[in-house]
Order: structure tokens, then C-alpha cells, then sequence
């Protein structure tokens, strides 16, 4: 009713001011119907955020085709044009070793975070136990430490020689290894992936679970069988996180490997490795950056509705 | 059919199995966190306990031990007085007996505390708002909300070490254009990269940049869950659009907000990666740095970088607590 009165008024405004400019019309018409001046404001505002949001991607695009030793004042354009620079970088670093060693890095670190949290957030979301809030406290607590409180102590570890580990390891030690990331960095990424699967866990009905273990199905069979499959975009989301996260880590990837890529150095070294001694390759470093990123923003347009749906369904909601 | 693989995979674990099935309900849980907490006891729970002690210890500057004997909570006053020998000084301001009662010591932009706390401030505040901005827009149906959603989330995907590097390199003088433009305004100095103050504001322009749209996909889940037919009765009952978003959005979201704000405090108190990839840590000094700067500047002060890591930790936790008093008042918190 209301919508229909609201039209018979802006029909004849409109019959009013039809010898008006385009302009004054519009004026006129958005000042009767509130909602029409909203919508160019919606889309002046879309466009800001896609401006400020895209903009340093160009730009390190743009510095990128530079040509090394021509990078003045770069805006819109680059100074020349050398798209050789994408290949370049391959060559003066293994950069791919470099992107490779994050890749097996963040999916090993992923997979193990995803099977520990589970089994926590199964615990925290679904069982009644005496000390669940204090023990959640702690797994909260973690992430109050700046990564340094726990370095000196993990840095003395990882660099002590284990006789045990010797056979595994050349020389029994974990610095120089993937484990010496992949370790630190599920501690640091575990407290969020526990949260977000505690509250999907949670929200699993008791009687799909009763009926599992009713059909002869073991506890753990009932977890990793019923549980997991029906929370599926509640692990996507802490899985998809956990991954970002890691690839994105700066601290322990930044100080637990020496930096050469047979020892398992991440991207964050490739790209600093740029830097030389005498010169800095800076469109060379603006290309392996670019390079970089590439993968995250694919993972980013394949999953961004499941993390949306995944943190709706879960994470937020009470 | 699934009893059937049940059966033959209790073969060889029956015992295990059926030890199990056996546990009572608080048994089977504390089992099942025994790998977390293992992890977390190796890697969180024993490094900080082992930094604790290492706080309390004196700082042996010379010699082959790297700590000296026990000095108690000497090393923290040395940090909150100004005495301590860090690089940067954490807080260093003087009492005084006239108006404004304070001094400080070195500048503003120089002392960890100060840095480190309006850094967190400003930008929770900013991504706050800009995230809500983001997250309204993304809230809408229109043609092509993919592609600016995707647009909008990447920059939260960006590793550190790159988003550092794009503003390092777009307010580096010989570089990018931003130190010139900014010159020209006359809002910063010809080489900002050298400056604490201006750097200060680079590193927030940088991280609100990054971390919007991280704020934007929570609050963006927060709105989601909004149910939609209350919109409808607002409308037909003649709310403005004003009205709708003080009545019904905000209220709905503001959960969500208060988690998201929470997540980033953390964070935002914790920046060290995009300080020391692009303005250095001698010219932003924050409290991770200070830290990181005890540890490996070599200046082997081992006891006082401790003691920087476990305040920083405390500050941290005051503001959690805040937000955690917060919650309670609110209703449909998370925890």
C-alpha cells in the first residue's frame, strides 16, 4: 500500500518537472524517493573501495615492467616496458623452490592443525567435562604472546641434536627443516581453527551423532564419519584460514631457516633475497611478489563464499 | 555395510577400541586433547614459562653465560622507568609538578608504549569503519558482488612481507611517488621513510589497507545472519533507512564487530613484520620489536627483552579483558 502511493507521488513529480534538465530531475525525483539518490551513492562508494583496495596491485604491477635503474617516480605508467622481469626472476633465484617449500609448508602445517583442532573441537563443542572454560582460556591465551616470548627457548630446542632423531634427520637437529616451521607455526595457527570447529561441532545435533553410535560406529568413527562431514564448510573456512595464515607468517619464516631454499626457506626469503649485498632489485622484487600473491588471490575467488557462509554458519553466530 | 569395515578394523585395535568405548565421557575428552595440549605445552606453554624465568634473570652483557643471577622484577622497573638499555626506550616520560604534570623524555613516536598502543587505536578504529563501510557494500545483492567481494578480501591475503614492501617501495624518494605527493601537501618530510612520525602514519595507511578486509569478512559473516524479514517489517512500518541501520543492522552486527575488534587488538598490539620490512625498527620502535631487537641486536640484553615480551602480553591481555566485560553486557557473544 505504502509503495503504491509512493509511486503515484513520483509519477507526477515527474509530470511536474518535465521541462526541467536532467539533472534538476533527478534532484527532484531523489529528494520524493530517498532510495534513488542511495543508489549512485552505493556505487561511488563500491568504486572507492575497489580503488583503494586495487590500486597498490597496480602499482607493484607497474613497477614490476620498470626496467631495473629507470623506477622514478612511477604512477600510472611504467618507465618502459620489460615483462622479461617475470621470467628473470627464476633465474636469478630458484624462486620456484622458494614458492614450492611455502606451498608443502602451509598444506602440511593445514592438515595436521585440521586433525588436532578437530579432536579439541570436538572436546570444547560437544562433550561436558569438568575444567572445559579454564582449558579454553589457555588455548586462548596463546595468542596474547608477541611469536618472540616463545623464540628464544624454541630457537635453543630446534637447535639442539637429538640422537634420536638422527636417522630421520641429517644431522639431528630440526633447524633447516620444514618441521621447524610447520611445528611453531600449528601452535600459533591452532588456537583460531579450534574456535571456528568448536562452534560447528557444537551445532551438530545429538541424535545424528546417537543414531552413528547406535549402528555399531566407535567414538572417534562417529567424530571423523558424522561430525566432520556434516560441519564440511566449518573445516573449508578454518582450513582456508590456516593456510593464508601460514603462507602470510612473517616471524618464524623470517628467522627459523637460513634463508637458502634446498633448507626449506619460504617465499618471505625469496623475495628478500632480492635485496643483494651492493644493489636491490626492487622491480625484480615487486615481480616475485606479484608472483607470490597469485595463488592467495586464486584461493581467495574459489573459496571467498565458503569462508563467508563458513564464519555466518558458525564462527559468529551464538 | 559400515559395521561390516568396523569389524575388520577391530581386528588388530580391539583392545585399543574397546578401551575406548570404555572411558567415561571426561576421560574420553582429556584423551582427546592430549595431542593439542601436547603441541601447545611444547611450543606455547614451556618457551613462555622458560621466558618468564629468563625475565627475572639479570642481563650478563659480557662472558660466556648469556644471564646473570636472579634479580626479581628489577628489569621490569628498568623498562617502565626509562633505564633499561634497549635501542629505543619502552616508555620514557617524567613526572613533573607543573601543568601537564608530564614530560617525555624522547619523542613520542620513539617510545615503544606510546607507538605501540596508538598504532592498535587508531587502527582498530579505522578498519572498524572502513570494514563496516566494506561490509555494508558487500552485503548487497548486485550484479558482480563476486568480483568486488574478491576484490575487496585480497589485500587481507597478501603475505607481510609484500604489503610492506609496496608501501616501503611507494614512499621510498627514488621509487614511488607517494614521498613526493606527500611532500608537496606538506604533511610529510622529504625522506618519511627516516622520520618516526611519518612512518608511523605510513605503517597505519599500510595495515588498514591489509586489514579492513579482514574486519569487512567478519562483520560481513555478522550481517549475513541478520534475519532478512526484519528489514520487511521495518519498512512497513515507515523506518528510514537511518532508522533500519540504527535499530536493526547495527544492533545485530555489533557482536560480530566486537569479535572482529578483538581479533585485530590482538594483532594490531603484536606488529612487527610490516615495521621491519619497511621503516625499521629504530625508526618505528614497537614493543615487538623491542623484544626482537633485545634478542638478536647484540646487545645481549636476554633479561629485559623477556620482560618486554611478557608486558607486552599483560597490555594485551588488559585490553581482552576489556573487550571480555564487554561481551557480557552484550547478548549473543560468542563465548
Amino acid at each position: 500500500m505504502a509503495t503504491e502511493t509512493e509511486t503515484t507521488q513520483t509519477q507526477a513529480e515527474r509530470d511536474q518537472s518535465d521541462d526541467s534538465g536532467p539533472f534538476q530531475r533527478w534532484v527532484s525525483g531523489s529528494i520524493s524517493e530517498p532510495g534513488r539518490a542511495y543508489r549512485p551513492m552505493f556505487w561511488l562508494v563500491t568504486v572507492f573501495f575497489l580503488v583503494t583496495t586495487l590500486f597498490p596491485f597496480y602499482w607493484l604491477f607497474m613497477v614490476a615492467l620498470t626496467p631495473e635503474g629507470q623506477l622514478q617516480n612511477v604512477v600510472f605508467t611504467p618507465n618502459g616496458f620489460n615483462p622479461g622481469v617475470f621470467i628473470e626472476i627464476f633465474q636469478i633465484l630458484p624462486f620456484h623452490r622458494y614458492m614450492f617449500n611455502s606451498f608443502v609448508i602451509a598444506t602440511v602445517t593445514t592438515a595436521f592443525v585440521l586433525v588436532v583442532a578437530s579432536l579439541a573441537g570436538y572436546v570444547f563443542g560437544r562433550l561436558r567435562f569438568p575444567g572445559k572454560n579454564p582449558l579454553m582460556l589457555l588455548v586462548l591465551l596463546v595468542s596474547f604472546f608477541p611469536p618472540a616470548a616463545f623464540f628464544i627457548p624454541l630457537n635453543d630446542l630446534f637447535n639442539t641434536n637429538f640422537d634420536i632423531l638422527e636417522p630421520v634427520l641429517s644431522n639431528g637437529s630440526l633447524y633447516n627443516t620444514p618441521y621447524a616451521l610447520v611445528i611453531p607455526m600449528s601452535a600459533l595457527f591452532m588456537p583460531l581453527a579450534i574456535f571456528i570447529l568448536t562452534t560447528f561441532y557444537s551445532q551438530i545435533p545429538d541424535g545424528l551423532e546417537d543414531a552413528a553410535r547406535v549402528e555399531g560406529t566407535t567414538r572417534l568413527g562417529a567424530l571423523f564419519r558424522v561430525i566432520i562431514p556434516l560441519s564440511a564448510p566449518g573445516v573449508a573456512t578454518a582450513g582456508v584460514l590456516t593456510f593464508i595464515g601460514v603462507y602470510n607468517e612473517f616471524f618464524f619464516s623470517f628467522l627459523m631457516t637460513d634463508g637458502q631454499p634446498q633448507n626449506w626457506a619460504p617465499v618471505l626469503q625469496g623475495i628478500l633475497g632480492f635485496q643483494g649485498q651492493y644493489q636491490t632489485l626492487y622491480n625484480a622484487m615487486a615481480a616475485a611478489s606479484i608472483v607470490a600473491v597469485l595463488p592467495m588471490a586464486i584461493l581467495v575467488v574459489v573459496a571467498q563464499e565458503k569462508i563467508v557462509s563458513g564464519l555466518t554458519a558458525g564462527g559468529l553466530k551464538e | 555395510m559400515s559395521t561390516e569395515t568396523e569389524r575388520h578394523e577391530r581386528g588388530r585395535l580391539a583392545p585399543v577400541v574397546d578401551w575406548m568405548e570404555n572411558l567415561s565421557e571426561a576421560a574420553y575428552a582429556y584423551l582427546l586433547l592430549i595431542p593439542a595440549f601436547g603441541l601447545l605445552t611444547l611450543i606455547a606453554f614451556y618457551p613462555m614459562i622458560s621466558t618468564f624465568w629468563m625475565s627475572l634473570l639479570e642481563d650478563q652483557t659480557r662472558g660466556a653465560e648469556t644471564l646473570g643471577g636472579f634479580v626479581g622484577l628489577e628489569n621490569y622497573i628498568g623498562i617502565l622507568t626509562g633505564d633499561a638499555r634497549l635501542a629505543r626506550q619502552f616508555l620514557d616520560v617524567q613526572l613533573t609538578g607543573s601543568f601537564p604534570f608530564f614530560e617525555l623524555g624522547v619523542g613520542f613516536f620513539q617510545q615503544a608504549l606510546f607507538v605501540t598502543l596508538s598504532f592498535a587505536i587508531l587502527n582498530v578504529i579505522f578498519t572498524t569503519l572502513i570494514g563496516f563501510g566494506q561490509a555494508l557494500v558487500l552485503d548487497k545483492d548486485f550484479r558482480g558482488r563476486r568480483w568486488v567481494r574478491v576484490a575487496v578480501i585480497i589485500p587481507w591475503a597478501v603475505p607481510i612481507v609484500i604489503q610492506g614492501m609496496i608501501f616501503y617501495l611507494m614512499f621510498q624518494p627514488t621509487v614511488g611517488f607517494g614521498a613526493d605527493v606527500m611532500n608537496a601537501l606538506g604533511l610529510f618530510s622529504a625522506t618519511p621513510l627516516a622520520s618516526s612520525q611519518d612512518s608511523f602514519f605510513i605503517l597505519l595507511i599500510a595495515d588498514v589497507w591489509k586489514t579492513s578486509a579482514f574486519m569487512a569478512l567478519l562483520i560481513l559473516a555478522g550481517l549475513q545472519s541478520v534475519d532478512r524479514s526484519l528489514y520487511d517489517v521495518a519498512k512497513v512500518s515507515g523506518a528510514s533507512t537511518w532508522q533500519r541501520f540504527k535499530l536493526i543492522t547495527f544492533p545485530l552486527a555489533l557482536p560480530a564487530v566486537l569479535v572482529a575488534m578483538l581479533f585485530r587488538t590482538m594483532d594490531a598490539m603484536r606488529v612487527y613484520g610490516l615495521i621491519e620490512s619497511t621503516a625499521g625498527c629504530t625508526t618505528v620502535p614497537s614493543m615487538t620489536c623491542m623484544v626482537i631487537e633485545g634478542m638478536f641486536g647484540g646487545t645481549r640484553i636476554y633479561g629485559t627483552a623477556a620482560a618486554v615480551a611478557f608486558m607486552t602480553a599483560a597490555i594485551i591481555g588488559v585490553f581482552i579483558s576489556i573487550y571480555i566485560v564487554k561481551f557480557r553486557g552484550q547478548e549473543g557473544g560468542v563465548y
